[in-house]
């Protein structure tokens, strides 16, 4: 016996109920669940749906979806990283690689002022309220989503909202480093100084390509990452 | 089975060998590829399995397909090129680890 259209959104939904929230795991979970129903009901074909469900969920264990999870979010995680230095290596070829040594030189005359340690400060409160402005929006969009229904697909919300940790957060803890070590940059001697610059440079382009290139690629992202993606759009 | 835990740290070689010899696989077919190998020696947890996949798939040793079969989406996963030649490395390695353990366990008496 096949699991109907209707059995196959309920386990949908039994996935979602265990904190499963991305569709691209649910979809994983959801044929294996579907496989295992039909596995058993040959075996003992009175069985209904849902004992039959709870049989095979209990096959993973304890924890449930939550080490299906862990590992799929590490692997997403690695993936997301790759996908970001792809980027933020065409910063370092040409053409782009002149308005990076732009942005470095830049940074480096700047650094040569007793009052550099306040325009980075400045430049980092600016960042903060950026990425909060950006994380409303991302909020936003992902709500609308969620009451549509819609499908939510892991890489979807990294390069949305978690963006694997380098958020606002990176730069409230650089802001403290700055304003609590009073840093004089302009007296910390040449080598010091290109290190800065080039750390400051390397932030710049990261927070560009996570907050800006990313999400404006993210359609085309998506469709190379997750194979569903394609499929699910054509529905 | 109480020797599951020896299984343990092979889980990723038994995968990738599974996968040499069967193009392309999914989830629970590997679970009971596995299952009728052994003769039931051998439980695959889902637990286990699935982030075994997952960890070979970040590390480009796996590739995904995902094909519509019936009325759900199925993901099939396949050996990529990486993939094929870690999968030699590895039964190398397994090979040795059995030799050793034989050793071990069985040593061999010589009057030498």
């Amino acid at each position: 016996m096949k699991l109907t259209e209707h059995q196959i959104n309920e386990l949908y939904i039994f996935t979602r109920k265990h904190y499963v929230y991305h569709y691209d795991v649910q979809t994983e979970l959801v044929d294996h669940l579907a496989n295992d129903i039909e596995r058993i009901w040959i075996a003992s074909p009175k069985i209904s749906f849902e004992e039959a469900r709870d049989t095979s969920f209990k096959k993973f264990g304890v924890f449930g979806f939550m080490d299906v999870i862990t590992a799929k979010q590490k692997q997403m995680n690695k993936r997301y990283w790759k996908i970001i230095w792809r980027f933020v290596k065409e910063w370092f070829t040409l053409p782009k690689l002149l308005i990076t040594i732009t942005i470095f030189m830049s940074v480096y005359i700047l650094l040569q002022f007793p009052i550099s340690s306040y325009f980075i400060l400045g430049a980092l409160s600016i960042g903060v309220i950026a990425e909060i402005v950006m994380l409303f929006k991302v909020r936003k969009q992902r709500k609308v989503k969620e009451e549509n229904n819609e499908k939510l697909f892991l890489l979807e919300d990294m390069i949305g909202s978690t963006k694997n940790g380098y958020t606002g957060l990176v730069f409230i803890n650089l802001f403290n480093i700055v304003s609590t070590s009073r840093l004089d940059f302009s007296d910390s001697g040449f080598f010091w100084q290109l290190v800065f610059s080039g750390t400051i440079t390397l932030l710049i382009i990261l927070f560009n390509v996570v907050n800006y290139v990313l999400p404006e690629k993210a359609q085309e992202l998506l469709e190379e990452t997750h194979p569903e993606y394609k499929l699910v759009k054509k529905l | 089975m109480s020797n599951q835990r020896l299984y343990k740290g092979s889980l990723q070689t038994i995968i990738l060998k599974l996968l040499a010899t069967n193009d392309r696989m999914y989830g629970y077919e590997i679970t009971q590829k596995v299952k009728e190998l052994t003769k039931g020696q051998l439980n695959i947890t889902e637990g286990a399995l699935y982030p075994a996949l997952h960890k070979l798939e970040a590390n480009e040793l796996l590739d995904v397909e995902v094909v519509k079969v019936g009325n759900r989406f199925r993901k099939y996963y396949k050996l990529t090129k990486t993939g094929s030649k870690e999968t030699i490395n590895k039964l190398e390695e397994m090979q040795e680890f059995l030799k050793t353990m034989q050793e071990l366990v069985c040593p061999k008496f010589s009057l030498e």
